[in-house]
This record gives structure tokens, C-alpha cells and sequence, in this order.
């Protein structure tokens, strides 16, 4: 079985690619940064309104909305996973690949385990900056654990999307246009950076049935409120059934490209 | 010595119902360096992306190293190294990083990997750039590179897809070089495609010449020329348009002429012995008043193998005369 060894090469090969282009390396880990210090300002008079810290146990607005910019940039970064497909399948690399016995679903592995590394390497920075600006975590060490883990298996499922649209377009255009075009409006139609109690009535309801919803609402509860297990499972029920999907798609799309 | 490469009626169609591969038969003996000649888009690339298992065939069957290509693709790739057109480095890891990571997905051990990079580094000479970034290799480094990354596994079969289009004369005699030592030396058959009549005539010892999907013509270079069993003679004349038809009637009186086809300068005439026969055209032509421009005659090369059984010239051989038209130049 080399499933294991080729897919920790790949994934190697990946974080190189990444580390070795400066401007990539500084805007995906700078993004995150700017989007926290940005967001929190914009909309920190927020916490000021009346019945805002009641409704979400936040003491600032900071607190409230760090797990809605942990989601947002995981969201973000998985769906550029897929123009790197496009660019291995452009500069017949790919191909070189197909021709070995490398395991085929390694080539799939190494990318989204690689992708899920940054997203929790990222994650990690806006916790650390969220904490030097006074944001605190109710459940510790082993909460953060958890909350990385749940960001990071967000990440992987919208990974998902991107790769099919790569191997499906084969076109780097598309899969941007698509993921800037998914990601504001799903994201302002989600309890990110709003609580539910400031949204008019039809966000509101959107928001109901917005994944994103409830991927937050876990991350936002284990840093609020505390170990709150019916969340953190239902963000995680969501999350399977989109990667379910997602990663179907991917799959049925890769095997068409392999064959 | 029995065969490494046995492909029986294969044919290839894309979805799109363009016939690139048209029912095509052939073998390839081991320790061969087998060539497919022919120009863009005669089959060439679809063949080979079948035989690497890298595209599905739409039928017929083909044993390649020992394997069944639909049973057991698997054990093909283990035995195969392959040069694919584009030029598929890494360009953000270095040239010895491409080199180890492909024998990583070859499943080489990691003693024997670091081995064998040194190697095929000094091969070609790629010593002192080893450890640079492969994005700032010239053209024909990135292909030395990529040459070596097929051959890190020391492959029984190797497959290049034309391994020197768009190379500078000096990268591709180099290249040529390391084939022609990779072949005697390690006695590794090479199936090479190429549309380059020079490149088939030094390089293979045995040639299938492809065209619209169809094996034309197969055979060692010599053999391929003494089927054309003569020497070709190009004549231009003044106003080809309006002497053309009366030019051909003259010439299929002319004792030893045994062809002529239409051609580039005007007529191309295949006879046993040119040397007589231009004096022989020279005075009919005179007496009839068709005037000749110039007159240049030359044993047959694998170019008028093409053009004969073809009725085309290849179509790449602008891009072959090219570089050398513009050493001349230079020259000057």
C-alpha cells in the first residue's frame, strides 16, 4: 500500500510549492490578519447595541465574531484549492504523475491534506491575534484542538468544490469566479459576523439553512459558551454531508480525468 | 529477440468522432530504438498516450513489457519511463527535488534514490544546477530534466514524445547523444515519435511512418530508401503553371524515369540513375521549349519516403530547416 508514503510526498511537494512563492506565502497568511483587524473594526460598535451581548455571551464583538473569520478564511482558501489541478493538468504534470504507479487517490490526498495544514496553520495565527486583542477561549487548550479540527474539516469539504470545478473547467478563471462568487454571499447570510437578532427577517431565515451557519455556531460555542456537544455534532452532521458530496463530485470528475 | 511492444488493429476515437488512430498494427523489438515518424496530429502523441496508459483505446489490444495494456496497466507503468511533449517539471522545486520525487513515485529506496539522482545529474549535466529552482532552467535544461525524471527507475521501455521539438541544434544533439548511449549501453528499447526526417534517420534502426492515423510505410531507414529505389531529381521551371502538363508528358517518355509527382519547386522525378537521365530531360525539354529554372538531384532521403507515400511533403519541415537556415545567417 503506498497510499500513505505518496501522499505524504505529495503533500510535501505542495507545502514547498507554497512556501516557495513569497507573494502566495504573504497574502495567505497576511489575508486572515487583515480580515480580523478589518472586520472587528468595521462592526465592533456592534457589541454596544442593546441585547447583543445577552443574545450571544460574547463580552466583545471581537469574541463573537473570531469564529466567523476562522470559517471565512477556510472557506476562502479551500476554494482555491482547485486552481492547482488546473495547473498541474496544464503543464502535463499531472500526466507525468498518471504514468507511474503513484496511487491515484494520493494525488488527491496530498493536495487536500495539504490544503487543510494551511487552513489550521492560518487558524492558528487569527486564535494567537484574536488573544493579543483580548479574545479568550472558554474551553482551552484541548477546545482549540477541536475547533481547528472542526475549521480544518470545514476547509477539506469545501476543497471539495473547487477541485471539481477545476477537473471538471479546466479552467484556473472559473474556479475563482466561482469561489469569490460563493463566498460573500454565503458568508454575510450566515451567523459569521452577525448575530442572528441584528439580520432581517429573510436573512435570517437563509441563514437557517446555511452550512456556514452551522459550522460557526460550534467553533463560536466551544470559544464562548463551552463544550456545547449538540452543536459541535450537528456542525459536524453538516459537514460530512456537504464533504460527501464534495469530495463525490471531486472523485467522479478525477476518475474521468485519470482514465 | 522477441518483442517488447506487440499492438494489434488499435483505434482511437475521441468523442468528438475525429479517427486519430486508424486501425494500426506493429511491434517493437526489445532493445530496439523504434521511431514513428510523421507530422502534427498524425496519431503520433495518441498512440503513444494509449501504450502509457495515460488514455483508453477504443479497441483493438496491445501488450506492452510483458502486460496486457487493459489487464494490467499497473505493472506497465512500474517498467515504462515516459517524455511527454510538454516539458512536465516542477519549476518551483529544484531539479534534484524533481528527480527524487519522481523515484519516490517509482518506489525506489531511499539509498539507491540518492544514487541514482547523482548519476543521472552528471548525465546531463546538470550537475551545477542541481540545486537551482527548475523555474529558471533554459528550454533545454528543463528538458535534460525532464528526460532524466524518466529515467530515474532505469525503465526497460522508454517512451519520447518528440524529445527535441523546439530545442536549439546544440541541446538536441545533445540529447541525441544520451539516447543513442542509453540505447547501446543499458540496451534500453526507445520508442521515440518525431516529425523530424533527420532526427528518424540518425537515431532509429527501425521506422513506421504515420500519417492521418494510418502506418504508411515500415522499415529500417536503409531498407525504407531502397523502396523508393531511386534518386530523386527537382526540377523548377520558369513558368511551372503553364509548362507543368506538357512537362509530365514529356517526362513519362523519358527512358528510366519511374515517378513524378507534383512537388514544392514544381516536379520531383524519381529514376534509377539521375546522373543520365537529367541530360535526357535537359534536351527534351530544349527542343520543346520549356525552359528550366534549376535542376538538383539527390539519393533518396527519408523525406521523399514521405512524399511518395504520402503525396505530402512532412508538414513540420519548416520547423527542421529553420534553425540551421539561421546558423547561416548568422554566419554571414
Amino acid at each position: 500500500m503506498t497510499l500513505f508514503s505518496d501522499t505524504r510526498y505529495l503533500f510535501v511537494r505542495y507545502l514547498k510549492k507554497l512556501v516557495r512563492n513569497p507573494i502566495l506565502l504573504f497574502f495567505s497568511l497576511f489575508q486572515p490578519i487583515i480580515f480580523l483587524l478589518l472586520f472587528t473594526q468595521l462592526f465592533s460598535k456592534f457589541s454596544s447595541l442593546p441585547g447583543f451581548l445577552q443574545a450571544t455571551g460574547a463580552s466583545t464583538y471581537l469574541e463573537f465574531a473570531t469564529a466567523g473569520i476562522l470559517l471565512q478564511n477556510a472557506f476562502g482558501s479551500a476554494l482555491q484549492s482547485g486552481t492547482s489541478i488546473v495547473l498541474d493538468l496544464d503543464t502535463g504534470y499531472l500526466q507525468k504523475m498518471l504514468v507511474t504507479p503513484v496511487s491515484r487517490y494520493a494525488i488527491l490526498l496530498g493536495r487536500l491534506t495539504s490544503d487543510a495544514f494551511r487552513v489550521v496553520v492560518q487558524s492558528a495565527i487569527i486564535l494567537a491575534l484574536a488573544y493579543a486583542l483580548g479574545a479568550t477561549v472558554t474551553t482551552g487548550v484541548a477546545g482549540i484542538l477541536l475547533m481547528l479540527f472542526i475549521v480544518a474539516f470545514f476547509g477539506l469539504a469545501w476543497s471539495g468544490i473547487s477541485l471539481a470545478i477545476g477537473l471538471k473547467t479546466r479552467s484556473s478563471e472559473t474556479v475563482f469566479a466561482i469561489g469569490g462568487f460563493l463566498t460573500f454571499p454565503l458568508l454575510f447570510m450566515s451567523t459569521a459576523l452577525t448575530p442572528k437578532l441584528l439580520m432581517p427577517d429573510w436573512i435570517s431565515d437563509v441563514s437557517n439553512f446555511n452550512p456556514i451557519s452551522y459550522t460557526v455556531d460550534a467553533v463560536r460555542a466551544l470559544m464562548i459558551t463551552g463544550y456545547d456537544w449538540a452543536t459541535v455534532l450537528k456542525a459536524f452532521g453538516v459537514i460530512g454531508l456537504i464533504a460527501a458530496v464534495t469530495l463525490g463530485a471531486t472523485l467522479y470528475q478525477f476518475r474521468k480525468v485519470v482514465s | 529477440m522477441s518483442d517488447i511492444i506487440t499492438v494489434n488493429n488499435l483505434v482511437m476515437v475521441y468523442s468528438d468522432g475525429t479517427k486519430a488512430v486508424d486501425d494500426i498494427s506493429f511491434n517493437v523489438k526489445e532493445g530496439e530504438f523504434f521511431g514513428f515518424l510523421g507530422p502534427n496530429g498524425a496519431g503520433k502523441s495518441t498512440t503513444i498516450k494509449i501504450l502509457t496508459t495515460l488514455l483508453r483505446k477504443t479497441s483493438g489490444s496491445a501488450i506492452v513489457a510483458g502486460h496486457d495494456l487493459d489487464k494490467e496497466p499497473k505493472e506497465i507503468r512500474k517498467l515504462i519511463g515516459v517524455q511527454s511533449q510538454d516539458t512536465a517539471v516542477d519549476g518551483d522545486l529544484t531539479g534534484r527535488e524533481n528527480l527524487i520525487l519522481q523515484g519516490h513515485f517509482q518506489q525506489l529506496p531511499s539509498a539507491e534514490l540518492k544514487q541514482r539522482t547523482k548519476e543521472l545529474l552528471k548525465l546531463v549535466e546538470l550537475e551545477d544546477a542541481a540545486d537551482k529552482r527548475a523555474r529558471n532552467y533554459s528550454g533545454g535544461m528543463k528538458k535534460r530534466l525532464d528526460l532524466a525524471t524518466a529515467l530515474v527507475h532505469r525503465p526497460r521501455l522508454l517512451f519520447l514524445d518528440e524529445p527535441t521539438t523546439g530545442l536549439d541544434p546544440q541541446s538536441r544533439a545533445a540529447i541525441w547523444a544520451y539516447l543513442e548511449k542509453l540505447n547501446k549501453d543499458e540496451g534500453t528499447t526507445i520508442f521515440l515519435t518525431t516529425q523530424y526526417m533527420e532526427e528518424a534517420d540518425r537515431l532509429c534502426r527501425q521506422l513506421s511512418i504515420i500519417d492521418y492515423g494510418k502506418i504508411v510505410a515500415s522499415g529500417s531507414p536503409v531498407e525504407l530508401k531502397r523502396q523508393v529505389g531511386a534518386d530523386s531529381i527537382k526540377l523548377s521551371l520558369e513558368n511551372c503553371a503553364k509548362d507543368k502538363r506538357s512537362a509530365k508528358e514529356i517526362l513519362s517518355r523519358v527512358e528510366g524515369v519511374s515517378r513524378v509527382l507534383d512537388s514544392e519547386e514544381c516536379l520531383t522525378v524519381y529514376a534509377k540513375n539521375a546522373g543520365l537521365v537529367i541530360a535526357d530531360i535537359v534536351r527534351a525539354f530544349d527542343s520543346r521549349g520549356i525552359r528550366l529554372s534549376s535542376v538538383s538531384f539527390s539519393s533518396p532521403t527519408l523525406d521523399d519516403i514521405f512524399l511518395q507515400h504520402t503525396g505530402r511533403r512532412i508538414r513540420g519541415e519548416d520547423l527542421v530547416k529553420s534553425p540551421s537556415a539561421l546558423l547561416v545567417g548568422r554566419r554571414r
